[in-house]
């Protein structure tokens, strides 16, 4: 086999994501103790160790993205079956640590035409942000508006900080680091979602906490 | 959006169905990672699932599928031994081994991995990106098992064979179930393909796309135009998907059919060779990109897709004897006699297993010994391949050409002209078959003795044929059935004459009344113009009809086919 450095690097990357994997999933497997000392430790290490994955998800898209738009696969897909999906991710990083609730309003369509595993990689990442600054609680909401789905992750944190509202704003993370990459990453996806002209959107605001939406066309 | 909770329909419906009885369900993990293994099997304990068969590589999936029934296969993507799990899958499907009814989920570490294939057949449930966590994977189980249990009806009815039935019931979901909506259009539209109802197929695509241009039903739409021979809609349509969505391999696949269709095989070739360049896995696109290339007199991608064939297919039912004798007739061509030779030896183990491997041995090496001027053991090679075929061991056409035109060059008329006129008989429409037996004739210096074979082989098949169709068309169906089963025993492996003499049979009986040989006689013949035709457009539609007229007279068939 001829390796050159993009197969090296592809290779390097295809055994992070096994070692990752394996480790998260060995961590997952480790029995709680009802240990006070134990089990927080074990809990952060869980934490921790999504917390890389997710990361290292968002560096491949960004590193693809550099060379080429993100290409969504559309597919229709229930917009409930995602929600509940991420809110059984958002207890298990939890823990016991936050309440996770979710609100389906009742005019939420039951299939949505949208890429699942990028929406769910944005959706994961807001809830990481709401995982380190949220008091009490976290509730995943869908519904619609101005004709697009829309998937909220409200928490009760002291909400965003303005300099990251306003960098939403004029549409460029001006010091992408920590959550400013995050968001970088997931208004990439939002707006790789285009249904008849329209294109989606990443908004944030602060309403008794940080709302983070993504409206998908 | 209404701040306050609220539960919908939907939920409320799912909390009354039972519950998945996960306790009950068997799995198989495929998977070429220990660690990752034992990781798995401890995580699937925790949802509850304990019936778990653990194995490493995809000949051990097969051996425990052919053992017993799994629920449920959880498979890595990437498999140590040469097979990866898509070639698993389609291997699992395409023989049987794994019904419509078990679970098959892909574990993934490519973000490049094939999500769109060509046909249902041959995608997984769903898939899962590496590194995933448990609750995604519980989750995406569960909604599987609840969307096979919502399409429990459509199953049964597709697995007794009745296609009728199962698309009524994808109607019902259809109208009853908005969350499979979707889901119930693909498969319906797969239905109404398999039953030759090509038009509706267009429509119910054309209705999904109306919805939103989803990636598949843009493929189905060109397949149901394809159908239809509305072959420039086709192109048109598939090259603007790809235009959009250039890692959609299966758009590529179907491209070039369209292009052979319109007769423009250089197209057709540019369109796998994208394919091959976007994804070189799938034996079946590198066979057929060796094929075309080497109709083109393009002997080096050919050379080099038929080599890859059989590296990426060196375990799987994909691949016959025929792979290897086309990869040596590209290399004989090229003049590489070493290289064939080397083939060959490398594959020698394999090819002495089954007389249609000792075929290809024997007519290759006659090919090479023929060429290097080593003429005693031409003769003995050619000798055992005229013993294989007394026996009745055949190849594909073109290999029998192949043990024809060396049997010409070491002045074994008798035997050549024999061969030429079976190949013949059994292709009198193939231009591309007939063209190549006349060139042996032409460098044989034996052109006249090749126009009479050639003309006596075709003349008595298509004379039948043609008169067989004509009493049709005037309505006697009996004398018709009688002229086209002359010709098959004549041309027993020729598909047109099979399609020919089925329908002219099913006719007969429409008009005549039952005829329980006949009809056995139909099916035998039919089965064999889809093993020499696969994919045949005419061929769904003699199904169907068949399918017709058996249960109009109240005759079931034995047996899955």
């Amino acid at each position: 086999m001829n390796f050159d450095g993009t197969d090296l690097y592809a290779a390097l990357i295809h055994e992070l994501k096994n070692e990752l994997g394996l480790l998260s999933m060995t961590l997952e497997n480790i029995p709680l103790q009802n240990e006070a000392v134990h089990d927080s430790a074990v809990n952060s290490a869980r934490l921790q160790c999504q917390g890389v994955a997710d990361r290292l998800q968002q560096a491949l898209l960004i590193y693809k993205s550099n060379s080429q738009p993100i290409h969504p696969s559309i597919d229709a897909w229930s917009p409930q079956d995602l929600v509940e999906e991420i809110r059984d991710r958002a207890l298990a990083l939890a823990r016991d640590r936050l309440q996770v609730e979710v609100a389906l309003a009742p005019d939420l369509p039951q299939i949505w035409f949208f890429d699942r595993d990028l929406v769910e990689m944005a959706l994961v990442n807001a809830i990481h942000n709401s995982l380190n600054h949220a008091r009490s609680r976290l509730r995943i909401e869908a519904g619609m508006q101005e004709g697009c789905l829309v998937l909220r992750v409200h928490d009760d944190s002291p909400g965003f900080p303005d300099k990251v509202l306003n960098a939403v704003v004029v549409d460029v993370p001006r010091h992408p680091r920590g959550t400013g990459l995050g968001l970088h990453f997931c208004r990439l996806i939002a707006q790789s979602h285009v249904n008849q002209g329209r294109r989606g959107e990443m908004r944030l605001r602060n309403d008794a906490g940080a709302v983070f939406s993504l409206l998908l066309p | 959006m209404a701040a306050s909770a609220s539960v919908s329909p939907g939920w409320a419906q799912a909390a009354e169905s039972t519950p998945i009885d996960y306790g009950a369900l068997r799995a198989l993990v495929v998977e070429d990672s220990s660690s990752m293994r034992n990781a798995l099997r401890l995580t699937l304990s925790n949802f509850g699932i304990t019936k778990v068969q653990l194995c490493s590589t995809a000949s051990e999936a097969i051996y425990h599928v052919k053992l017993r029934d799994y629920d449920f296969i959880l498979c890595d993507f990437n498999l140590g031994d040469g097979r990866d799990g898509q070639q698993l899958l389609e291997e699992l499907r395409h023989s049987g081994l794994i019904s419509i009814n078990t679970v098959f989920m892909m574990v993934t570490a490519e973000s490049y991995y094939e999500k769109v294939v060509a046909t249902a057949e041959l995608a997984p449930d769903d898939y899962m990106i590496k590194p995933f966590s448990p609750e995604v994977l519980r989750h995406r189980l569960e909604s599987i098992l609840l969307r096979k249990r919502a399409f429990r009806e459509v199953y049964q009815h597709f697995l007794d064979q009745n296609l009728e039935a199962a698309a009524a019931a994808c109607d019902a979901l259809i109208a009853r179930q908005p969350k499979y909506l979707v889901d119930a259009m693909r498969f319906k539209g797969e239905l109404l393909v398999a039953l030759g109802r090509f038009e509706e197929a267009e429509a119910l695509y054309q209705q999904v796309i109306a919805m939103r241009a989803i990636p598949w039903a843009r493929l189905g739409l060109a397949r149901a135009l394809h159908l239809q021979n509305k072959d420039d809609a086709a192109e048109i349509e598939l090259r603007d998907v790809l235009e959009q969505a250039p890692e959609m391999v299966g758009a590529y696949d179907l491209l070039s059919d369209v292009c052979l269709t319109k007769k423009d095989a250089v197209a057709a070739q540019e369109a796998l060779e994208r394919g091959v360049s976007v994804s070189a896995r799938t034996v079946r696109r590198l066979q057929k990109l060796g094929e075309i290339a080497h109709a083109n007199g393009d002997l080096e991608t050919a050379r080099i897709a038929c080599s890859q064939a059989l590296d990426k297919g060196r375990h799987s039912i994909f691949i016959t004897p025929n792979d290897f004798a086309n990869l040596c007739r590209v290399q004989v061509e090229q003049g590489d006699l070493d290289g064939a030779a080397e083939t060959l030896k490398k594959n020698k183990n394999l090819l002495v297993d089954s007389p249609e491997g000792q075929l290809v041995l024997a007519v290759t090496q006659g090919m090479v010994h023929t060429r290097n001027g080593n003429m005693t053991d031409a003769a003995k090679a050619l000798d055992e391949a005229m013993r294989l075929r007394a026996a009745g061991t055949r190849g594909d056409a073109k290999m029998m050409l192949d043990l024809a035109s060396t049997c010409m060059a070491t002045g074994r008329h008798g035997e050549a002209d024999g061969i030429v006129a079976e190949v013949a008989r059994n292709a009198h429409d193939s231009d591309a078959l007939l063209s190549k037996a006349r060139q042996i004739y032409e460098n044989a210096g034996r052109s006249d003795a090749g126009f009479d074979v050639l003309a006596q082989a075709t003349t008595g098949v298509r004379k039948l044929n043609n008169e067989g169709v004509v009493l049709a068309q005037r309505g006697d169906f009996k004398t018709a059935v009688e002229k086209l089963l002359v010709a098959c025993t004549e041309a027993p492996h020729n598909p047109r004459i099979m399609m020919n003499a089925v329908w002219v049979i099913l006719k007969y009986i429409d008009q005549a009344g039952m005829d329980e040989a006949m009809i056995e006689t139909a099916r035998h013949h039919l089965d064999e113009a889809e093993r020499q035709a696969p994919g045949h457009a005419r061929i769904a539609g003699l199904r169907l009809h068949l399918k017709d007229v058996e249960s109009r007279f109240g005759i079931t068939r034995k047996g899955a086919g």
